[in-house]
């Protein structure tokens, strides 16, 4: 196993070096710690969003039902009025354990049907969508204040969402070595081998879109609080970034190899081509065709390279 | 003759959820059976029907097509923005649209056959960057109105109750289910989708019928864009994103595995119908788009299931 397989996180880490580099020769206010806050508070929608992604991705599956789960708690978190700190908490966690359960249940309806993880989850997403269309039929601003402004507070000069990219941080430190990971991993490299070895599928996949489902639902819960708005179709904008972070933080899609540092930095080379592509006084729209684009080229180099080194393994 | 008995009975099912669906309703509220409600039913049923086409082929090949919206969007752009509501430079633009889609297609299979790109993620951003290419040529701006003779085909009845949509519609149907029964790119298409190693070793050209099946594909979604502009009268942006579910749903509906190596486009037209008397249905019970989303998840969900061949290893251990 040669030292870039080892360390998926690698190749992701240098493109973003130096991507961050030519912004920096070109915009050399780059660097200030308050561009950092607001580069990590823009970027964090899609660490969310793929960070559940990898899991699933890892366990060899895929999640659409992720941008419906966005769009939903969008919505969401934009008709709850102007609660208190008690009935806040309590929205929070109603809106995760949603996340939660709908994640569950698609990971339910894969395993006992036999079914394929996209369709079913292309389903939920719009059953998803529809029902953050039902609640909010368009956008509207309307997310309580007091969430949108704990969401801006920059306590000590570091904006909330650096905490929170620490916190998730930490917790995944731990959670790649418990027992769940473990499963999900072993369950992703080889299905019938996991199962041999007495690896629950039903709970391995529970597991892993429940996971999607939280970490979606709490990608909608940080965005609504950073535009204080509901957005009851933007999910579609995030589904194929969010797959897109995962491919190209080093994350098989075949499943079993996954790391979140990569897509982290995945998410943060996406995020940093819309500022080149503002830089370079482009269109907007250069932003998708490119992310499309590498995406594209991430998956063929690594599907020609996993199997050379699959011939070179026989 | 085995794919025949088995794909026979998931398609007089559809068939059978389409009449049913449709008599319901019809008792419900008797002006849904009007002959010229019934005939606006059958012009938006058609282009459901015309992008399924491709989506049939492509699932049945066991892959599955996200590029379809743009590649309908980009079409419906082109056609309208180098008309200019003129129908003369229509005899060009049409075979040249045409042929634009069929090149995203092909694209679609390159990268699937011989780059090895799992077709969720290949299609889904050949969709984007086609949606990117489209907003930067354009700057986002729509284009003029349809030219007439689109709107002719497209929007036009023969008599008073018998649609434009319907002739174009069947002959496209009768096309394809011929090709689907005769040709040898089908049987390589059953053969691919129901086992891809089995089929190689078999001797099916496999990247030449992945590439073809792709390509088949966008040209339907382009042509079912042309036509739409005709019948919307002009394009605009994000017309093709309904099409996306509907395609996967018509087919889904239709009885086609979406595992690849059975179904039959017959079904996929039952589904169309389906799913249109479906998004009739919500104006009358006075529901939102919000509800058809809702519905058709789970009308996906449903047919999936049903379509199923584990279903009856639902309680065996795996």
């Amino acid at each position: 196993m040669s030292f870039a397989r080892r360390h998926l996180w690698l190749p992701p880490l240098i493109v973003l070096a130096m991507l961050a580099l030519a912004i920096g020769v070109m915009r050399p206010s780059t660097f200030a710690i308050d561009q950092l806050n607001i580069k990590i508070a823009a970027a964090m929608t899609l660490i969310l969003i793929a960070t559940g992604e990898t899991i699933v991705i890892t366990r060899g599956g895929i999640d659409l039902s992720v941008g419906g789960m966005l769009s939903l708690t969008t919505a969401i978190c934009a008709t709850r009025g102007d609660p208190g700190p008690i009935e806040s908490v309590a929205w929070i966690a109603t809106i995760l354990l949603l996340g939660v359960a709908v994640g569950v249940l698609n990971g339910v309806i894969i395993t006992l049907g036999k079914l394929q993880p996209f369709v079913v989850t292309l389903a939920t997403w719009s059953i998803l969508e529809g029902c953050a269309l039902t609640i909010l039929p368009a956008e509207t601003s309307g997310v309580a204040k007091g969430w949108v402004d704990l969401a801006h507070a920059t306590p000590l000069g570091i904006g909330v969402p650096v905490f929170l990219l620490a916190v998730l941080i930490l917790t995944w430190v731990w959670f790649r070595r418990t027992r769940i990971y473990n499963a999900v991993r072993a369950a992703g490299s080889n299905e019938r081998s996991a199962y041999l070895n007495r690896v629950s599928i039903l709970g391995t996949n529970a597991w892993a879109y429940g996971l999607a489902g939280l970490f979606g639902a709490a990608a909608g819960l940080y965005f609504s609080t950073q535009t204080g708005a509901g957005h009851p179709t933007v999910g579609a904008q995030y589904v194929l970034p969010a797959i897109a972070a995962v491919v190209i933080g080093g994350t098989s899609l075949m499943g079993g190899r996954g790391t979140l540092a990569g897509t982290i930095f995945g998410a943060f080379i996406l995020t940093l081509i819309g500022d080149v592509v503002f830089l370079l006084k482009l269109q907007s729209y250069w932003q998708w065709v490119m992310s499309g684009v590498i995406l594209m080229l991430v998956v063929i180099f690594t599907g020609l390279s996993e199997s050379r080194a699959a011939r070179g393994g026989e | 003759m085995m794919r025949l008995r088995w794909s026979l009975s998931p398609i007089a099912l559809a068939y059978a959820a389409a009449l049913l669906l449709f008599a319901a309703v019809s008792l419900y509220s008797p002006g849904f059976a009007n002959p010229s409600h019934v005939a606006t039913l059958v012009t938006l049923a058609s282009f459901i029907g015309i992008v399924a086409i491709g989506q049939t082929v492509v699932i049945v090949g066991g892959g599955i097509d996200l590029s379809v919206p743009w590649i309908l969007n980009s079409a419906a752009i082109v056609t309208t923005a180098l008309a200019h509501g003129q129908n003369l430079p229509l005899v060009w633009l049409v075979p040249l649209v045409l042929i634009l889609g069929c090149a995203i297609g092909v694209v679609n299979g390159v990268g699937i056959a011989l780059l090895r790109v799992p077709p969720i993620v290949m299609t889904m951003s050949v969709n984007v960057i086609t949606q990117g290419l489209l907003l930067i040529v354009t700057r986002g701006f729509p284009p003029p109105t349809a030219p007439p003779a689109l709107t002719f085909v497209a929007a036009g009845k023969i008599g008073p109750y018998v649609p434009m949509m319907l002739i174009v519609w069947l002959v496209l149907a009768f096309v394809m289910v011929v090709i689907e029964r005769r040709t040898a790119f089908a049987r390589y298409l059953y053969a691919l989708g129901s086992n891809r190693a089995v089929a190689t070793l078999s001797g099916v050209p496999v990247t030449r019928t992945i590439i073809t099946a792709y390509a088949i594909s966008g040209t339907t979604a382009a042509l079912a864009g042309i036509l739409l502009t005709g019948y919307s009268r002009q394009a605009y942006l994000g017309m093709g994103d309904p099409y996306l579910f509907t395609s996967i749903a018509a087919v889904a509906i239709g009885g086609a595995s979406i595992l690849g190596g059975t179904g039959s486009y017959l079904g996929t037209i039952a589904g169309a119908l389906v799913l249109t008397i479906l998004n009739g249905v919500l104006p009358i019970f006075r529901l939102d788009a919000g509800a058809l989303r809702i519905i058709y998840g789970f009308v996906i969900l449903l047919a999936v299931f049903i379509a199923a061949p584990s279903l009856r290893g639902l309680f065996k251990r795996r």
